[in-house]
């Protein structure tokens, strides 16, 4: 039987702390993207590797053509008297998007979770294959609308790379403010929904003004609520002057203050707590094992960031702490993306208070109308999502327009551990477990 | 600790907006949310091949609103933004009746089954592929800056309990099936709101290989909603002018919304 997902013992084969983050295709070669966590490396391989083979079979899912709604089915059958599957989706309120589950439940258990992807899979690879990188990138960025400035600069700098394009600084630490912004209010949007469904109100409600709040700064200083049209190929759009930079800093400080001060009374909540704790327990090993990234890693105790790890200008300039926690419940993953906003805010502090001031790139489309990159050679970047790693491969053609576009998301591989995660709990703790994913099918369905 | 959250609250003050009793304030307008205005100095043809969805169309001299993902690429062909420019360009059915797309539907009909939710209208959220922007976007209704419950109008979980169908995303092939049985399932009477521009016209997938239809190919659809995504104001101005609250001659733009 050929294994559904990377094992432990494959990846024992593969050499101690190897970790295939990837599979893509470029010509008629296979690439294996692989990350060492020990050595903090990204290592290309264009050699057939056995872990590559069989995480494709796990990314099958997410690369099946639009049309074909897809089970990410795990493990062995489950069958047998009082065995009840329901299904969840793709219509409901629980998870505000197109997407569903199967949920394997014998009494109040649940024994196994089928995630049910690619209802609304649009095909953003395809469709952006022979445009324009300024046309592709506008599909890009509403790959996933809450991941926007992510997306974005991760396809950006993938084609300045390729065309060798010198970027301004301020422009690259523009993109970093962005990204650090929409880190903030996605993990708000986390707390806020886990509060509505452990019913506090009061938490919910406090926390969904702070993210309004947060948008409407995006709003103010990059010109759209989720951070659209934010990037262009060569430089950014928004000048930030040294006026707004500091305005920036202090509402951002203000706010995460708050949000500080109102964790401290949620989480003195007996019953808030009691949702949380030991909800939804992902293992260290297998989270390795699935590959899970981004909060749900960390908060199982993986040193897994790449703001530390691929650090592109100018996370390497910064500082970056890296928020773990060896919990690996659903408190654990909260605790994680709490500490996270801190930790934003202090890399915001740092980034609009020693921002250089060159300028943010030429006006236009005219930077990469002269340069062409060789039709072979792809060019890639590693970006850390809200949710976790985001991964773009793009090769450009002669006349410079998209030949191949590869884009690995965070959420499709948080799918299996988030499955794993909920095995053996009880039927009310769903809600708790896939809001401490951050998990959005918008993500996983690109 | 309760105590103290009174006193919290009402240290923050009234966070809620005024709208629609006072047009929205500055900062509930976002930028992005103007749409692309034609001026003397327009340059149609360049407007045109710069639109990344054709909503510019210089043979007709029209901007359609349904179609703008508003990107900004066309203010290098002299299109003008007006800052806090807040045009809710929602539109009704009835517009796009007028518009020559008459359906069976008349004017009466559309008014008689809104007035049944006067007072108390159920809105039924249903994503057919969206990129999730639209959905956050109506869910923020609910936060206290926008409280939608004061308007009288409540979010439900069940098409069996839904009055109104709020559709986002571009119609992707899996759900076609989906949004009809949900639509099915509804009680009449029964209304149907498009909102954004993915849903509208396909957005930015109208080429993309899952995209089937916009949404009132598929259903009867009483209001459109452009933006991407529309801002919460918008989507607000979009439920009032259905029920009738909203005072002000949004339907004036509904012609610029209706595409053929």
């Amino acid at each position: 039987m050929i294994p559904r997902y990377v094992e432990r013992r494959h990846v024992e084969e593969a050499g101690g702390s190897i970790q295939v983050a990837s599979v893509f295709h470029a010509g008629s070669d296979t690439y294996t993207i692989l990350t060492d966590t020990d050595a903090n490396k990204t290592i290309i391989s264009d050699l057939p590797t056995r872990l590559g083979e069989e995480f494709s079979i796990l990314l099958k899912g997410g690369e099946a053509s639009p049309g074909v709604p897809t089970e990410l089915d795990i493990g062995t059958k489950v069958e047998g008297y009082g065995v009840f599957t329901f299904p969840y989706g793709p219509v409901t309120w629980g998870v505000p998007e197109a997407g569903g589950f199967k949920l394997v439940t014998y009494g109040e258990r649940v024994i196994k979770v089928v995630p049910h992807v690619n209802f609304k899979k649009r095909g953003v690879e395809k469709s952006a294959v022979g445009s324009r990188p300024e046309d592709a990138l506008l599909l890009v960025e509403r790959s996933a609308g809450n991941f926007s400035a992510s997306y974005s600069t991760c396809f950006v700098t993938a084609v300045e790379n390729a065309l060798r394009l010198e970027v301004p600084s301020q422009a690259r630490w523009t993109r970093a403010v962005a990204i650090e912004l929409e880190r903030i209010y996605n993990h708000l949007y986390v707390f806020g929904r886990l509060a509505e469904a452990a019913t506090q109100n009061v938490a919910n409600t406090q926390t969904n003004a702070l993210r309004e709040r947060v948008l409407r700064l995006n709003a103010r200083f990059f010109g759209h609520r989720y951070l659209f049209g934010i990037n262009r190929i060569g430089g950014v759009t928004s000048n930030l002057s040294k006026d707004q930079r500091k305005e920036l800093r202090n509402s951002v400080e203000l706010l995460t203050k708050e949000f500080g001060e109102l964790v401290q009374y949620f989480l003195s909540s007996r019953v808030f707590l009691d949702r949380l704790q030991n909800t939804a327990r992902l293992q260290k090993e297998d989270a390795l094992a699935l590959g899970a990234v981004g909060p749900c890693a960390r908060g199982s105790g993986v040193t897994w960031d790449d703001r530390l790890t691929y650090p592109i200008e100018p996370y390497g300039d910064v500082f970056v702490n890296i928020e773990t926690d060896a919990g690996g419940d659903t408190m654990a993953r909260t605790m994680v993306r709490i500490n996270e906003i801190q930790t934003s805010t202090i890399v915001l502090r740092e980034l609009l208070d020693r921002m250089p001031s060159d300028g943010i790139g030429p006006p236009g489309e005219a930077a990469n109308s002269s340069r062409t990159s060789d039709p072979e050679d792809f060019s890639f970047c590693r970006i850390e999502s809200p949710s976790g790693d985001l991964i773009e491969v793009v090769q450009l053609d002669e006349k410079g327009r998209v030949s191949n576009l590869h884009i690995r998301p965070a959420s499709l591989v948080n799918w299996l551990p988030f499955a794993k995660s909920l095995e053996n709990n009880v039927f009310t703790d769903f809600q708790f477990a896939f809001e401490s994913f951050g998990l959005c099918y918008a993500d996983s369905d690109r | 600790m309760p105590k103290l959250w009174v006193l919290r609250g009402i240290k923050k003050g009234i966070l809620t907006t005024k709208f629609p009793k006072r047009p929205p304030a500055p900062d509930e307008v976002p930028p992005s949310s103007a749409p692309p205005t034609p001026t003397e100095a327009s340059d149609w043809d360049k407007g045109e091949s710069l639109c990344p969805t054709g909503a510019i169309q210089a043979s007709r001299k029209k901007v359609d609103l349904g179609a703008c993902v508003y990107c900004r690429r066309c203010a290098s062909a002299n299109f003008a933004f007006a800052a806090g420019d807040d045009r809710g360009p929602a539109s009704l059915r009835a517009s796009l009746a007028e518009d020559g797309r008459a359906e069976k539907e008349t004017l009466e009909d559309l008014e008689r089954r809104w007035k049944t939710f006067r007072r108390s209208l159920h809105i039924l959220m249903i994503d057919v592929g969206s990129c999730n922007a639209c959905n956050l976007e109506v869910l923020n209704l609910s936060n206290p800056y926008y409280d939608l419950t004061r308007l009288g109008i409540f979010f439900t979980n069940s098409p069996k309990h839904a009055d109104a169908l709020v559709v986002v995303g571009a119609l992707n092939k899996d759900m076609v099936d989906v949004l009809k049985r949900t639509y099915e399932s509804m009680p009449h009477p029964k209304v149907v709101i498009s909102t954004g521009a993915c849903a509208i016209s396909g957005g930015v997938f109208r080429d993309a290989e899952s995209f089937v239809s916009p949404i009132r190919d598929a259903l009867p659809v009483d209001v459109l909603i452009p933006g991407c995504p529309p801002s919460p104001i918008q989507i607000l101005q979009g439920l009032l002018l259905g029920l009738g609250k909203l005072q002000s001659g949004r339907e004036s733009n509904a012609a610029e919304v209706a595409k053929d």
